[in-house]
């Protein structure tokens, strides 16, 4: 039993292709840039040990995958040393690519996403599909109904 | 529908309360909290004729585990020179299991802790505050005036690799009468589970 436990982990951790990138604020904003016009964007940013990310986690995963004008960047604020935890996360997760693990200072990281966030988790934020300006953004957890409202209302603008 | 249950329940918008404002005097300075040793205390109870460091903290999160050692250091540091210390527990929504007043006694007590570790029941002050997360930091004047929030350092996982100490160059700063260099820092830290 232990044989193919052993196995399994060693196949999810050396071939699987999927890539933890690490980042910072600034190419996080660059991504977000990229689908200017195209979609709206939704960047939350979650850690393995935080528990209310990884409740929410699914949900936002599927508001993703079922909203078409709408792209979802999840960025995990792990320690570095953390990655292969991270990664087996989401890819249990069902997240075939692609992911970004945040590689910068906390204070830059902080502000560069947006000046208003204190630095809990987990944090989300919004970017509208046409104008790519910020239209909502919150720590902590929020409900379906509420993400739901925060989305329509940054493809619409 | 079922798994979003929780998320439906515990929704939260941390955003709305306003981290204190540097040059603000102490919120609820006279609100009596119960310490793990079985007293109640007031922050008036613990501040030093020199300052008073506020920490909210909690039992489990990552980032207190690794910033608590300096909890500890600072408050050896600090005390002799007139700074009261307290570590403050708004996780009401944890008093129950995780937060409970026993784990926290076991938790200082395992940690070392040389200052006292409260609850926060409905967590008061961390909305006086406005604490989003653990740890956060609040540190007061003799005058009972804000000087410094944030982070205590830019390091959590290695207190020998810091480049940054905000909090005890704050501290230093204060007791000595020069000027704080960096009132506001930001870290990250779990989200306090307010109740």
């Amino acid at each position: 039993m232990w044989k193919f436990y052993f196995l399994g982990m060693f196949f999810i951790l050396n071939c699987n292709s999927f890539e933890l990138k690490p980042i910072t604020s600034d190419q996080i904003l660059k991504e977000v840039d990229a689908y200017k016009g195209d979609k709206a964007v939704l960047v939350n940013i979650w850690a393995t040990w935080c528990k209310p990310c990884i409740e929410e986690f699914p949900m936002i995963l599927d508001l993703g995958k079922s909203e078409k004008k709408l792209k979802v960047f999840f960025v995990s604020a792990d320690f570095l040393d953390n990655k292969i935890d991270v990664k087996n996360f989401l890819i249990e997760q069902g997240l075939e690519k692609k992911s970004f693990i945040k590689n910068q200072k906390d204070q830059s990281f902080i502000d560069g996403i947006h000046e208003d966030w204190t630095g809990a988790l987990p944090f989300t934020i919004l970017f509208a599909k046409n104008t790519g300006k910020v239209v909502d953004y919150w720590e902590g957890m929020k409900s379906k109904k509420e993400f739901l409202e925060a989305i329509k209302k940054s493809i619409q603008m | 529908m079922k798994k979003y249950f929780p998320i439906i329940i515990i929704s939260i918008c941390l955003l709305n309360a306003r981290e204190l404002e540097i040059g603000s005097a102490i919120p609820n300075i006279d609100h009596r909290l119960f310490e793990t040793k079985g007293e109640y205390l007031s922050l008036n109870d613990v501040k030093g004729k020199n300052g008073l460091l506020v920490i909210f903290s909690c039992n489990t999160c990552p980032w207190v585990v690794r910033w608590e050692d300096r909890y500890v250091t600072i408050t050896e540091k600090y005390k002799n020179k007139g700074i009261g210390v307290i570590a403050i527990n708004s996780n009401a929504d944890q008093f129950d299991n995780k937060d409970s007043i026993e784990e926290m006694r076991n938790h200082a007590k395992n940690n070392n802790y040389n200052f006292p570790y409260v609850q926060d029941f409905g967590s008061k002050m961390a909305y006086a505050f406005g604490a989003t997360r653990t740890p956060h930091i609040f540190l007061f004047d003799k005058n009972d005036t804000l000087v410094y929030r944030g982070a205590i350092d830019d390091n959590a996982k290695n207190a020998k690799k810091v480049k940054e100490p905000f909090l005890s160059d704050a501290i230093s700063a204060m007791i000595s009468g020069n000027p704080i260099e960096v009132s506001s820092t930001k870290a990250l830290g779990c989200s306090i589970k307010f109740k």
